[in-house]
C-alpha cells in the first residue's frame, strides 16, 4: 500500500521560504472546522484581466467559493477580479491571493525544476489548493468560460458531489477572438480534461514531464460532461503561448496534441485562413461575441454536438 | 388566422409569449397535483398524455406520462428510490442527469410541445431528483425554467403516504426522506442562470387559491396565469375541493427519534419562511444550509452504525440471486452479480473486503479477484 503524497502534514520547499510552506487543508484546524461540504474553483492566473468579466460571473454563481491566485500579473488581473466579484454582489464567495515566485513555464523549463521548488508547477498548484476549505475542488483556468448549460451543470454537481471520490471531466473548445463581434470556435479538436477532484490526501499535485499532474488512488469514479459546456478564450492579438518554454516543448509527445492544434489554429487564423473544423461566429449588434457564444450559440447548437476530430479518432484506433 | 378568430375576447394571445417551463417540485402528497392542475386549468399546457386519475388522486395528477416513465427508468438506473433518504443519492441522479443522451431526449421531447403553447407545466413527485436534467432541457429549447415547490407539513405528508400508499416503511424513514427531498430541492432551485422560483404552502393553496396562484404567476412571470380568462377561473373554483386536505396530524404523532424530530421541525419552520412575501432571502438559505449539513451528518452516523445490516442484506440478496440462478458461488464477490458489484462505491467495496479480510495486494488491478 503506497503512502499518498498528501499523507503527511504538508510540504516544505527546498528554497526555505517558510512563509510558503504548505499545510494540507484537511490538516488545517482553524476553529476546529473540518472541510465543509461544497466545491471551490481554484484559478491560477497571470495577465488574464481581459477575460475576468467573462470567466468569473458564471463561476461565482456555480461554485460555493472561487479562489484566485495571481502569479505576478502586470495587467491588474487581481484588481479586475475583485471588482467583478463585488459588482456581481458575490464578493463573499471570492478570495484573492498572491503567489510571488516565478513559476516555470510548461515544457522543458518545468522538466528541469525540482518538484519541491517554489518555482515548480506542482508546488505552486499544491500551495494554491491548500487554501481550499471545501471537500471538492474545480481546477479552473483564467480563460475558461462556462456556457449557460455548463454553469447549471457545474452548480448542480458542486452541491451533489458530497463525499464521493469522483473525478469529473469537462470538455472544452477553443474560442479565438478576433474582435468584440467576431470569433472562431474550434470544433476540430476533441479536448476533455479532468477538472473536478475531491479534496483528500489521495488527490494532490505531483510532477509530470511537461506540466503538473493530480494524483489519484487506484480506484476512482470518473465521468465526463457533454461537449459544448466550456470555451477557452484565445485572443488573436495576444500572446497565447507565453506560458510555454517554446513551441518545440509541445512537439514532444501525444500529450501535447492539444497545444499543437492551438498553435496551428492560432497562426492560421492570424494568416487569414480558417482551418478545417473551425467555425466563424458573428454576434448580433450590441452583444459581445463571447456572451453570444456562451449564452445562445452553444446552448442552442443542435445535439448531438459534433466535434469532428480525425486525429482523435486515429489515436483511439491505434490504442 | 382562424385560431385568432375563435379566441375569446379576454383570451391571452400566446404569440410572442416567451417560452417557459414551470416545474412543480416537492414531496409526493404535498399538493403538487393541485398546483399543476390549477396552472393547467388557467391556461398553461401539461404535455399529453397525462397519467390517469385514480383513487389516491381522484381529480387527476397533471403529470405527463412520458416524464413519469423517464424518471422511473432513470431512478432504476441510478439505484435510487422515489422516497430515498440518502443524501448521497443526489449525486447518483445528478451524475445520470449529465449524460448527453438523457439531455437530448428531454430537449427533443419538450420542443414540439411548445408548438401547442409557449408555457408548459411539468410535474411529477420524482421530478426533484432530475431538476438539473430538466433545466438543461429547457435551456436547450430556448425556454426559461422556473420552479414552484409545494410545502406541506411533514406530519401530513407522512400520514398521507401511509394512508394512500399502504407504506410499510415507517414514519422515521418517511420523515427522513421528506427532509432529504425538501432540503435538497431547496438547494437545487436557488437562483441560477436566471431561473426564478417560488414556494407554495398547500394550506394557502386550499384556503385562497386565487391569491396564492396569482402570487406564483407574478413571481414567475407566467403570462397564462396572470392573464387567465374568467371561464377558466370558474373552472378552477369547481376543481378545488377544500376537503382535499384529508389527513391532518402533528409531528408528535409520528414518534420520531429525537434528533430527527428536531431537524424535521426546524426544517419545516425555515421552509415556511420561504413561502412568506419576500421571505426567500440569504439568511434563511444559510440556516437551511446548516440544517442540510446536520441531516447529512445524522444520516452518515446512522449509516456507519448500521453497516452490519447493510452487509447482511447484501449477503442475503446475493444468496437469493444465487439460488434463483442455480449458481454454486465460491466467494462473496462471486455471489453478487457483476452489475450489482459495479454499483457499489469503491470505498464500500474496499471496506467490505477489509471486514472480510480479503484486501487486495498492492498493484492488483481493479478487475483482479
Amino acid at each position: 500500500m503506497s503512502v499518498p503524497i498528501g499523507g503527511g502534514h504538508g510540504l516544505s520547499n527546498i528554497e526555505g521560504h517558510g512563509d510558503f510552506d504548505i499545510v494540507w487543508p484537511w490538516n488545517k484546524t482553524e476553529n476546529h472546522a473540518p472541510l465543509r461540504r461544497g466545491a471551490t474553483a481554484v484559478l491560477r492566473v497571470k495577465n488574464e484581466a481581459d477575460s475576468m468579466r467573462f470567466v468569473l460571473p458564471p463561476l461565482l454563481r456555480a461554485c460555493d467559493h472561487v479562489l484566485l491566485v495571481d502569479n505576478n500579473s502586470t495587467d491588474g488581473t487581481s484588481d479586475a477580479a475583485s471588482a467583478i466579484a463585488a459588482t456581481q454582489g458575490l464578493a463573499e464567495k471570492f478570495t484573492g491571493l498572491t503567489y510571488p515566485f516565478d513559476v516555470a513555464r510548461a515544457g522543458a523549463e518545468h522538466l528541469a525544476v525540482p518538484e519541491r521548488s517554489v518555482h515548480s508547477l506542482a508546488y505552486f498548484y499544491n500551495w494554491c489548493f491548500s487554501h481550499v476549505r471545501t471537500r471538492y475542488s474545480w481546477k479552473w483556468d483564467g480563460d475558461m468560460v462556462l456556457t449557460t448549460e455548463g454553469e447549471v451543470s457545474m452548480a448542480d454537481l458542486s452541491w451533489q458531489v458530497g463525499r464521493a471520490d469522483a473525478v469529473i471531466r469537462f470538455p472544452r473548445h477553443g474560442l479565438y477572438i478576433e474582435s468584440e463581434s467576431r470569433a472562431f470556435l474550434d470544433l476540430g479538436l476533441r479536448n476533455i480534461e479532468e477538472w473536478g477532484f475531491p479534496m483528500t490526501p489521495d488527490f494532490v499535485y505531483s510532477k509530470a514531464p511537461e506540466w503538473e499532474i493530480r494524483t489519484t488512488p487506484q480506484e476512482i469514479r470518473q465521468f465526463a460532461l457533454p461537449q459544448g459546456l466550456v470555451v477557452e478564450l484565445k485572443y488573436l492579438d495576444g500572446d497565447e503561448f507565453a506560458h510555454w518554454t517554446n513551441p518545440e516543448s509541445f512537439a514532444t509527445s501525444v500529450r501535447n496534441r492539444r497545444k499543437r492544434r492551438e498553435w496551428l489554429v492560432f497562426n492560421a487564423l492570424n494568416d487569414g485562413d480558417v482551418p478545417d473544423g473551425v467555425v466563424e461566429i458573428n454576434a448580433p449588434p450590441g452583444e459581445h461575441v463571447v456572451d453570444h457564444v456562451t449564452h445562445t450559440w452553444l446552448p442552442r447548437a443542435p445535439r448531438p454536438f459534433i466535434v469532428d476530430d480525425p486525429e482523435h479518432a486515429k489515436l483511439h484506433l491505434r490504442a | 388566422m382562424s385560431e385568432r378568430a375563435t379566441r375569446a375576447i379576454d383570451e391571452m394571445n400566446p404569440d410572442g409569449v416567451p417560452r417557459k417551463v414551470l416545474f412543480v417540485a416537492g414531496a409526493g402528497r404535498s399538493g403538487t397535483s393541485t398546483l399543476a392542475g390549477i396552472a393547467s386549468r388557467l391556461g398553461m399546457h401539461v404535455p399529453l398524455p397525462e397519467v390517469p386519475a385514480d383513487s389516491s388522486n381522484p381529480r387527476g395528477f397533471s403529470e405527463p406520462q412520458w416524464a413519469v416513465d423517464l424518471h422511473d427508468r432513470l431512478l432504476k438506473e441510478a439505484g435510487v428510490q422515489v422516497s430515498d433518504s440518502r443524501p448521497g443519492a443526489w449525486f447518483e441522479t445528478g451524475r445520470i442527469s449529465t449524460r448527453e443522451p438523457a439531455r437530448i431526449r428531454v430537449a427533443e421531447w419538450l420542443e414540439p410541445h411548445f408548438d401547442v403553447h409557449p408555457e408548459l407545466v411539468v410535474k411529477d413527485p420524482r421530478l426533484s431528483w432530475f431538476l438539473g436534467l430538466w433545466r438543461v432541457g429547457a435551456i436547450r429549447t430556448g425556454a426559461t425554467p422556473v420552479f414552484a415547490t409545494m410545502l406541506r407539513s411533514p406530519a401530513e405528508v407522512v400520514g398521507s403516504k401511509q394512508k394512500y400508499y399502504a407504506n410499510k416503511l415507517g414514519s422515521a424513514h418517511l420523515a427522513a426522506s421528506w427532509l432529504n427531498m425538501l432540503l435538497h430541492t431547496e438547494r437545487a432551485t436557488r437562483e441560477e442562470a436566471g431561473s426564478a422560483r417560488v414556494f407554495v404552502r398547500y394550506e394557502d393553496l386550499l384556503s385562497d387559491w386565487v391569491k396564492t396562484t396569482m402570487h406564483v404567476g407574478h413571481t414567475l412571470d407566467l403570462q397564462s396565469i396572470v392573464h387567465t380568462r374568467s371561464d377558466l377561473i370558474r373552472e378552477v373554483h369547481r376543481f378545488i375541493d377544500p376537503n382535499l386536505r384529508r389527513v391532518t396530524s402533528s409531528l408528535e404523532d409520528l414518534a420520531l427519534p429525537p434528533r430527527l424530530h428536531e431537524l424535521t421541525a426546524q426544517t419545516w419552520e425555515e421552509l415556511n419562511k420561504l413561502a412568506d412575501p419576500d421571505g426567500d432571502v440569504t439568511e434563511v438559505h444559510a440556516t437551511l444550509d446548516q440544517l442540510r449539513e446536520a441531516y447529512t451528518d445524522l444520516y452518515e452516523e446512522a449509516e456507519a452504525i448500521s453497516k452490519s445490516s447493510v452487509v447482511a442484506a447484501r449477503i442475503a440478496g446475493a444468496q437469493i440471486a444465487a439460488e434463483d440462478g442455480n449458481i454454486a458461488p465460491t466467494g462473496l464477490s462471486d455471489r453478487i452479480p457483476h452489475d450489482v458489484r459495479a454499483k457499489i462505491p469503491p470505498s464500500l467495496r474496499r471496506g467490505a473486503r477489509k471486514v472480510l479480510g480479503r484486501e487486495r495486494a498492492t498493484g492488483q488491478t481493479p478487475g483482479d479477484q
